[in-house]
């Protein structure tokens, strides 16, 4: 054997030199001797033996030796008995790849039956791992280190804590430092061996919000409910649980059937079972049959059946209540070491504390966005309603009809920022146009009559939805955002926001600006609040209200447009999509009041924020929420029937 | 109208005639449908058409409650399908209850022990509401074996709803179209309400199979279509008679001038807010019958019913047929949702422009809703307006 | 005379501007009375405020023997109690007959279920055929109260007031519009009124006032500047500075 050995070896060199040869791998560098030099070692590993030829062939610092070691410890390499040589084994079908490990080329194709498999136990394994991991921890290449840092939180174990917490001193990279520090912390806290170590790793996740962080300190304060017949001493008692209060009487009598303290109860289902079973002659116990859908009868034949021996004696109506009375119920930690789990449950009320305060962060930020969805899509609606005293059914027509403008766009210009920025105005013109044509076609005719002028708006609402659909199908259409407005500001696992959503925001804030502006700094604006104020007066002054009530609407249109655009951004384009704003929209101007953009925008808030506020309370229930929120606004109706920006005195009309 | 007060001791009646004229004009229409429907003989009518022509005889009666409390009382509301629905689902509970109860006692006959009340409800509840991951019957449910307990329901819920809705919108003097915006928030909670699936209705599944009616299941559709559409015809024409009284005489001089002018009614001494009250409920309460009577021949019924545009559907008709007399409304309602039938139904030929094919499934809400701008723009006072042109001119 | 309506203290602001600023009046029955002032003085405002429709910041509103308070009464109640108003613009519902026009302001229970239930008689068309007559309406009763002539409509106003027979009359410029004959008519129905009843005339027609002959308050700026006969009041110096302005 030693003979043969050293033959195949002599050989093998001879092979690998002609083999290496043309690679690109210098020959010392190649993998495959130093190998060679711990053969019998490598082919039939043991825990005790490999840790020295890891460790020596770690040292030599051979550039594939990671991959070598992964693989070799997953049982992916192989040793061919007629030269010694080893390689990565690769599934061929029936047969086996070999892989030459210093040029990754494929060598052969061989049946499995031609090569030894080198079967690495666990307890090879965890060598290799432990081995591998301050390696790589510590690897030139930034990757191969975060990777290795991916690797640990995947699978976190005690050995991992010495070679990181070596590590984090040699670390350069200033953000790997600090999730290797994390990381450390994370191991300390479940693994360390060193009590003030660990304690005070858990004292420090304390207020960390992270979910990872959260999951330690959530595995170290699980709990199992459990039931005995008395408080078992010693145990690490996480609280007693109150039948009535934090179980009910079913729940605790189950826990103890499943704990073997007590029969199953008899359910009403068991017992005609039973009964079922038990016919005689088109009797039970003497019952007849017929009298069975009485449930009192029922137990009547049990009992009959009961005093004959036939069936085991039935539960006392009280036992399950006295079973569950004699036994405590419990919640115990899983870890039994109270001080751990004392110092991890204090810290996770930190951190609970922590999450509290950053889902109000999170859920204003909701609520900020919701809101200026909803002065977007009002805020046209406002001025038309306020300064014409016109209810216009068709304003969500033309939040879909802008919606479809940057559709159509898209499909003209490919590059999304740039139709992005062609479309919003675009989609301004196309309204404000329909706007200023409805204007003149229709409502100019009916002023003396708003309630048909909403009648009037609704059917062309109708009609454009129809045409819409007629035109664009009822498939939801795509508006795609241009990249820069895919991503979301994550500021921690908790407080998150998309960007489209933020854009939307500064939309809202845009137009803010730019209707205050209008109003109360152009001549437009002027003539516009005159004519709200008196529109007789204002004729008279020589100010022309056709005109007026023309731009004014054209401008509500035109916002509109605009707000399809936005809305239509990070919602489908439909045909209803309109329609699903326009009651909303109704809300927050009637909420807010009429005909001033404050009011609008305090109702867009109140609405928003109430919305996300009462969708927080029952978060899997966005109806219920909605339903809410309109009971809502028809009670805040009652209190304040102008709104919450309201005129008063003799311009309020009455 | 005028000679109401002049005119001593004279039947109400006598007075209205155009009431009477229409309450013959229902009873010869339906007794030609009778004569001609398939369950009676001449089968030249369909069961299908005789169920469209019964629910369109419904629809017409809650367009008469609109006409009341719009036309007559200026209260542009935007809810009345919401009481519309609330009556069909009153019915549909009953209806799908009592046929599933039949249906699981004959199933549960063949075992060997007879069932309990209690496990008899069980699978009840579990049938009808499986379909929404649950085995329990909703409290709300509570009344829905007993027909007559239910029949009660169907008054007095969309009665209540409609009380304590009017009450709190008209004693915060909220008018016009802040009104109708409030009151079609109203209908969009509720929809948004019976939306969901844990609210005991069945989500947006709805009620379904209430074209069965238990205990008549052996009689064929086209008998049972002849019933509904004589009770619907019954129906209409109590109705009619009660909001024509209702309209006529004194009340109906109040209730027109608080339409016009409601601030001068309070200076004359007359608590506006029970006016409307007592309008908005009364019209709410005729609407959940028609409804009670409609969903029955629709044979289902779902939130989408419910839906706020189907209310100011509603307020389109009696603006087609004329504001302000009742058989406007019925013209309206008539006339528009049996052309929509017919239009999305494919009955109406398709237009080949050459160029481009006019289908008119597609076409008809754009046509629907031009038409009815032009209808608002030059006939304000609708079909019921020509009419009286055509009768005055001679 | 007892007093019937004793209004003290009361003031009420509009965004600012006090629109009455510390008005006391007081009314006996029956009596006539003429309220005249600049515009602006707070007149219709005064009439707003005993019908209900405005809510003063403060002071007190009393009524009748019982000194019923008339501030937290809504619109109609007071109506109730036999307070009338008839408005400075004609408003009489158009679309109704003349008759039908005076059936609703006849004094009955006002209840939606009393009103349903209401059968005309004898005595209510009796007294509608009266009340015509007074008005001059008589040939006018089956027309359409929107096809009167602006005076017509006056007076069908004025006979709605009287159909509601109440203790007190708010009239708000009656003659307004008027012909002279006219005028004259409406002076007649008002002194007659006046004579079973209180009634309190908004005018701007010195003439008109000169020929009610009776007590007048001057308004301005929210309260009372001066008050008793024409005469007295016309040689106020204050009141002719107000009227002439300074």
């Amino acid at each position: 054997m030693p003979f043969r050995t050293l033959m195949f070896r002599a050989l093998a060199l001879v092979a690998l030199a002609i083999v290496a040869l043309p690679g690109p791998a210098r020959a010392q560098d190649a993998l495959q001797p130093a190998l060679q030099a711990f053969a019998d070692d490598l082919a039939s590993p043991s825990r005790r033996t490999i840790e020295s030829v890891v460790i020596t062939l770690i040292e030599q610092d051979h550039p594939n030796i990671g991959e070598f070691l992964r693989r070799y410890s997953a049982r992916e390499v192989v040793q061919r008995p007629e030269d010694g040589l080893f390689f990565y084994a690769e599934d061929a079908g029936a047969l086996v790849r070999l892989v030459d490990i210093d040029s990754g080329e494929a060598v052969a194709e061989v049946s499995s039956r031609d090569v030894t498999q080198i079967r690495t136990n666990s307890g090879v394994q965890r060598v290799i791992a432990a081995a591998l991991v301050p390696l790589e921890l510590n690897a030139p290449e930034r990757e191969r280190r975060m990777a290795a840092l991916d690797a640990i939180s995947r699978s976190p174990d005690a050995s991992q804590i010495a070679p990181l917490a070596e590590s984090v001193e040699r670390e350069t990279d200033a953000s790997l430092k600090t999730r290797k520090e994390r990381l450390l912390l994370l191991l300390q806290a479940q693994f360390a061996q060193d009590r003030a170590v660990q304690l005070s790793a858990i004292a420090a996740l304390g207020g960390d919000t992270s979910i990872e962080a959260r999951g330690v300190l959530n595995r170290l304060t699980a709990t199992v409910t459990e039931v005995a017949l008395a408080l078992p001493e010693g145990a690490n008692i996480a609280r007693v649980l109150n039948v009535g209060t934090d179980l009910t009487e079913a729940a605790a009598y189950e826990l103890l059937v499943s704990a073997a303290l007590a029969e199953p109860a008899q359910t009403p289902a068991m017992l005609r079972e039973v009964l079922a079973e038990n016919i005689v002659d088109g009797r039970v116990g003497g019952v007849p049959v017929g009298r069975l859908s009485d449930p009192a009868a029922r137990i009547e034949a049990y009992e009959a059946l009961e005093a004959a021996g036939t069936v085991p004696p039935r539960a006392a109506p009280d036992e399950a209540a006295q079973a569950v009375a004699a036994h405590v119920f419990f919640d115990r930690y899983t870890l039994d070491d109270a001080e751990i789990t004392a110092a991890a449950q204090a810290a996770l009320d930190s951190t609970q504390q922590a999450i509290a305060a950053y889902q109000v962060a999170d859920l204003v930020l909701d609520g900020l966005s919701l809101a200026s969805i909803f002065f977007l899509a009002a805020i046209g609606l406002a001025i038309t309603f306020g300064v014409m005293g016109v209810i216009n059914m068709a304003h969500g027509e033309f939040i879909m009809m802008g919606a479809y403008t940057g559709y159509v766009v898209q499909l003209f210009i490919p590059d999304y920022t740039i139709s992005l920025l062609v479309a919003l105005p675009l989609a301004f013109l196309v309204t404000f146009g329909a706007g200023v044509a409805m204007e003149r076609s229709v409502i100019r005719h009916l002023y003396k009559r708003p309630l048909e002028t909403l009648l009037a708006t609704f059917g062309i609402s109708i009609a454009l939805q129809q045409l819409a659909k007629n035109i664009f199908g009822t498939q939801a259409r795509p508006l795609t955002a241009p990249d820069w407005l895919g991503g979301a500001l994550q500021i921690n696992d908790i407080v998150g926001i998309s960007t489209i959503r933020v854009a939307i925001f500064v939309l809202a804030l845009i137009f803010l600006a730019l209707l205050l502006y209008i109003l109360k700094r152009t001549r437009l604006g002027l003539e516009v609040r005159a004519v709200t104020q008196n529109p007789g007066m204002a004729a008279s002054m020589g100010i022309n209200p056709d005109r007026i009530n023309m731009l004014t609407f054209g401008l509500g249109s035109g916002i509109a447009g605009i707000a399809g655009v936005a809305i239509g951004l990070y919602a489908q384009v439909t045909s209803e999509m309109g329609a699903n704003y326009i009651v909303q929209s109704f809300m927050t101007v009637v909420v807010g009041g009429v005909g001033n953009v404050w009011g609008t925008l305090a109702g867009a808030s109140l609405i928003g924020f109430l919305q996300k506020g009462i969708e927080w309370f029952n978060p899997s229930n966005t109806l219920a929420a909605q339903t809410y929120m309109v009971l809502f606004v028809i009670l805040f109706i009652q209190f304040r029937p102008k709104g919450i920006v309201a005129l008063r005195g003799r311009a309020a009309g009455d | 109208m005028a000679k109401t007060t002049l005119a001593p001791k004279k039947g109400f009646l006598s007075e209205n005639p155009s009431v009477l004229r229409f309450l013959g004009l229902l009873t010869v229409f339906t007794l030609i449908v009778t004569a001609l429907a398939e369950g009676f003989g001449a089968g030249v009518i369909s069961t299908s058409f005789l169920k469209v022509l019964g629910m369109t005889l419904c629809l017409c009666l809650i367009a008469v409650a609109m006409d009341v409390v719009w036309g007559y009382c200026g209260i542009l509301s935007l809810g009345h399908f919401a009481f519309f629905g609330l009556g069909g689902y009153g019915i549909g509970m009953w209806l799908m209850y009592a046929r599933t109860e039949g249906i699981v006692r004959t199933s549960l006959a063949n075992a060997p022990i007879p069932a309990t009340e209690g496990e008899v409800r069980d699978a009840i509840a579990s049938q009808i509401f499986s379909v929404v991951g649950s085995t329990e019957l909703p409290f709300i449910w509570g009344f829905a074996h007993s027909l007559t307990l239910q029949l009660l329901l169907i008054v007095l819920v969309p009665g209540l709803l409609a009380l304590v809705f009017g009450w709190l919108a008209f004693r915060s003097r909220v008018t016009g179209v802040y009104l109708s915006i409030l009151t079609q928030a109203m209908t969009l909670a509720l929809s948004l309400y019976l939306f969901q699936n844990d609210t005991g209705l069945r989500g947006n599944n709805g009620l379904s199979g209430l074209q069965n009616i238990p205990g008549l299941l052996h009689l064929p559709q086209s008998t049972i279509a002849l019933w509904f559409f004589w009770a619907s015809a019954l129906a209409l024409g109590l109705g009619y008679l009660l909001f024509a009284w209702l309209v006529s005489g004194k009340f109906g001089s109040v209730v027109r001038a608080i339409r016009d002018n409601e601030n001068r009614v309070r200076f004359l001494g007359y608590h506006v807010e029970s006016y409307k009250l007592v309008v908005f409920t009364a019209t709410a309460i005729v609407s959940g019958i028609a409804g009670a009577l409609y969903y029955p021949q629709a044979g289902i019924i779902n939130p989408a019913e419910i839906a706020p545009i189907t209310s100011i559907y509603l307020a389109v008709w009696v603006a087609i047929g004329g504001r302000g007399r009742l058989y406007g409304a019925v013209i309206g309602a008539a006339t528009v949702s049996l052309l929509s039938s017919w239009f999305t139904g494919g009955g109406a030929p398709n237009i080949d422009l050459g160029f481009y094919r006019i289908v008119w499934t597609d076409w008809w809400l754009v046509l629907l809703g031009l038409g009815f701008v032009a209808v608002t723009l030059f006939f304000p006072k609708g079909i019921g307006g020509l009419f009286d042109y055509l009768v005055r001119k001679p | 005379m007892s007093a019937l309506l004793e209004v003290s203290g009361v003031s009420v602001t509009f965004d600012g501007f006090r629109a009455i600023n510390n008005l006391s009046i007081s009314i006996g029955e029956p009596e006539l009375r003429a309220v005249i002032g600049p515009n602006g003085a707070g007149k219709t405002t005064f009439m707003d405020i005993v019908t209900g429709k405005t809510k003063p910041d403060e002071g007190r509103v009393l009524w009748g023997e019982a000194s019923q308070n008339l501030l937290g009464m809504s619109e109609s109640a007071i109506a109730r109690a036999g307070i009338g108003r008839k408005f400075q613009k004609p408003t009489v519902f158009e679309d109704q007959t003349v008759r039908e026009n005076l059936a609703m302001a006849l004094r009955n229970k006002r209840g939606p279920f009393d009103v349903l239930l209401y059968k005309t008689n004898r005595h209510a068309r009796a007294r509608i055929a009266e009340l015509a007559e007074e008005i001059g309406l008589s040939d006018h009763l089956p027309r359409r109260a929107g096809d009167l002539s602006h005076g017509q409509k006056q007076w069908l106003e004025i006979g709605m007031l009287l159909a509601q027979d109440p203790r007190l009359l708010l009239v708000d410029e009656p003659a307004a519009g008027m012909t002279p004959a006219e005028r004259e008519h409406t002076t007649e129905l008002l002194t007659r009124a006046a004579q079973t009843r209180a009634v309190v005339v908004i005018e701007h027609d010195m003439e008109f006032i000169r020929r009610l002959n009776c007590k007048v308050t001057v308004l301005h700026e929210g309260s009372v500047l001066a008050e008793g006969s024409l005469d007295h009041v016309t040689q106020n110096q204050q009141v002719i500075d107000v009227y002439l302005g300074r």
